[in-house]
């Protein structure tokens, strides 16, 4: 069970990660942005764009798995970990800047996801005492 | 904020959109644990068909797409920090409905890491 939800939230983080960088990466290589067909076309014959598909199409089917067995709203929460690492992309690959509310966020956000880890674990051996 | 709509109407136009896009993104994830539990079996591609073919799939994908508008329009009205402190309260709307619809537990770790996580996405949002 801690494995499905390790290895099911890995997926499902690098599959949202993905897809975001993608779509900046097909925003960048559009340039300029013109409202035009032009702009559709240089999205359109961008390799990035293609990458960000299959990416939605991964974190759909991860998340459908995923629901199976996770309670939807501790899920849908712990899922918000992707602005963290949507976070560090953007700070290593587009040199966007690091703030200190940023960072404390982030630091927060990790620390939630801690919390739901540990309820998950008590939650499981309460289960235990009762078989 | 645009200088002809007088406040009251800006105010009540923010509030509404703000609820329609909550409700819409919580729809869509109840929709979605719906789908993903309604199969009767559980493997392989007959599992996938039967989601494909599940209402609840739609339904949910409806929802994210009617949201997707109304928070675009609550975007032209808001700044994107204010917007997103105010779009964190999905987070909490979805733990309460899980609550009510498939009855999962509210132990106390779950409700302090779940409150952590909408502070820290809010604090991230601000900047």
């Amino acid at each position: 069970m801690k494995r499905f939800y390790i290895i099911g939230f890995a997926c499902l983080l690098l599959f949202d990660t993905l897809g975001q960088t993608g779509f900046k990466f097909s925003a960048l290589n559009a340039r300029p942005l013109d409202y035009s067909l032009e702009w559709v076309i240089r999205i359109l014959s961008n390799k990035w764009i293609y990458i960000t598909t299959l990416s939605y199409i991964g974190a759909f089917f991860t998340w459908m798995i995923l629901l199976k067995k996770a309670p939807v709203g501790p899920a849908f929460a712990a899922s918000r970990l992707q602005i963290v690492t949507v976070m560090l992309v953007s700070i290593f690959i587009f040199n966007e800047p690091l703030t200190v509310t940023r960072t404390l966020g982030a630091i927060i956000i990790i620390s939630g996801i801690i919390f739901l880890a540990l309820a998950e674990k008590k939650l499981a051996s309460k289960q235990k005492d009762n078989q | 904020m645009p200088e002809h709509i007088p406040f009251i109407k800006m105010t009540l136009a923010i509030f509404g959109l703000w609820l329609c896009s909550i409700c819409c993104d919580t729809v869509g994830q109840i929709a979605f644990k719906c789908a993903a539990i309604s199969p009767k079996r559980q493997s392989g591609w007959h599992y996938w068909f039967a989601i494909l073919r599940s209402y609840w799939l739609w339904i949910g994908v409806s929802a994210y797409g009617v949201g997707f508008l109304f928070w675009i329009a609550f975007l032209t009205l808001l700044p994107l920090s204010q917007a997103i402190l105010l779009g964190s309260a999905n987070i909490i709307s979805v733990m309460i409905v899980g609550r009510l619809v498939f009855k999962e537990q509210l132990t106390p770790y779950r409700i302090i890491g779940v409150s952590l996580i909408t502070f820290g996405v809010i604090l991230v949002g601000i900047g």
